[in-house]
Order: C-alpha cells, then sequence, then structure tokens
C-alpha cells in the first residue's frame, strides 16, 4: 500500500479564513459618485458674487490670484507678485502692472470661462519654470 | 479600446468615452460637440493637436481635460 492514511487534523485559522471569503463571493460593489464640479471649484478657489479668490496651481509654485467675471462676459485674470521666473518668460509683457504687486494677466484669446483661464495661466506658470 | 472620462473644465461635467486606436483629439471633440474646446491631460501638459492620436499617449480610465481655447498675451503683447 502507497498511501497511508494518517487521519485528520484540523485546517490552520488562516486557510479557513480564505475558504470562507471564497464561499461567501463579493460583496457587492457600491458605486462612488464622481464629483462633476468645475476646475476653479477643485482647486479650491472661492467665489464670491462675480469675484473669485484662490491661487494658480503648478508643481512648482502657487500664486495667489483673483478674478472678475464682468458683466459683459470678458474675465480679467489676476496675479499677486509674480516670481523672476515669470517675469522672464516671453509672455511678461502681457502682465499688466495695477499697484500693489497685482498684475492683470492680458488674454488676447480670451477664454469662455473661469477655469479655462486658470488653466492657461497655470500651464504659462509651468512653461516659465521649465524653461 | 480605452475608456476616457473627458472633464469639461468650466462645468466639471464628465463625459465618458471609449477610443479605438488611432482615435484624434478632434474626433473625440467633435464627438462631444466641443468644438471650441482643447484637450490636455491637465494643466501641467500641453494642450493636444487636433489632428493627434490620442490613444497610445493616455491610460484606460484616465481623466482628461477639455479646456476652451484662451492664449496669453501674443497678439498684442509678444
Amino acid at each position: 500500500m502507497r498511501v497511508k492514511d494518517l487521519g485528520t487534523r484540523p485546517a490552520p485559522a488562516s486557510l479557513l479564513q480564505v475558504f470562507e471569503r471564497m464561499m461567501r463571493g463579493h460583496a457587492p460593489a457600491i458605486p462612488i459618485e464622481r464629483r462633476q464640479i468645475p476646475y476653479w471649484q477643485e482647486h479650491g478657489w472661492k467665489r464670491s458674487g462675480n469675484i473669485y479668490e484662490g491661487s494658480y496651481q503648478t508643481p512648482y509654485v502657487a500664486f495667489q490670484g483673483w478674478i472678475e467675471q464682468q458683466r459683459s462676459g470678458y474675465v480679467d485674470f489676476y496675479i499677486y507678485n509674480p516670481s523672476r521666473e515669470i517675469r522672464g518668460h516671453s509672455h511678461w509683457t502681457c502682465f499688466q502692472h495695477r499697484g500693489n504687486e497685482w498684475y492683470l494677466v492680458h488674454m488676447a484669446r480670451k477664454p469662455k470661462d473661469v477655469s479655462s483661464g486658470i488653466i492657461t495661466i497655470e500651464r504659462l506658470i509651468t512653461e516659465a519654470y521649465q524653461s | 479600446m480605452k475608456k476616457l472620462s473627458v472633464v469639461v473644465a468650466g462645468t466639471g461635467q464628465i463625459r465618458d468615452i471609449e477610443i479605438q486606436p488611432g482615435t484624434t483629439a478632434g474626433d473625440v471633440l467633435h464627438q462631444l460637440n466641443l468644438s471650441d474646446y482643447l484637450l490636455s491631460k491637465g494643466p501641467n501638459e500641453p494642450f493636444f493637436a487636433a489632428t493627434e492620436s490620442i490613444y497610445d499617449k493616455v491610460k484606460d480610465g484616465e481623466k482628461i481635460f477639455a479646456s476652451t481655447k484662451a492664449e496669453v498675451g501674443l497678439t498684442v503683447c509678444a
């Protein structure tokens, strides 16, 4: 006889847990609802009427900013105290000083919404730090 | 096939799409009726050109952004 029955012994607890889990199957998946909020809100900007306050954020640096949405639909973007890197960017002449270290960012092609303008300025800041 | 979530920056609306190899940024924008928009992987990434195939540049399940065209300066300043 090649096989000798040595009797039975209890399986280790860890193995039992694995089997129990397999028998139970997966719990029903819980669908997580995605937040559908504008970029400006997702990035911490606060809105008060037609004024937005927050910061332009990049992996390198963040700058305080505020935005005014005019009745005409135009949106003005301001940035506080732009750094040496931004002042060295080819578009620095598009930053118009408005006093107290606040600068208006002149848009040749105006964005249709506040979020797109923030993204544009953040992209410019990133470029300034990459060059 | 890859699944993507296109976030419309202005509204935060998320549009779920499925793309095949060779799909361009322009195809996506056209299909979503976002003709005056540009696609990018985020504010720190360059925009995809309209004729650029995006299939190999995105991961399955990735979130990408659609924002309206805007430019600092240029015609007046630069």
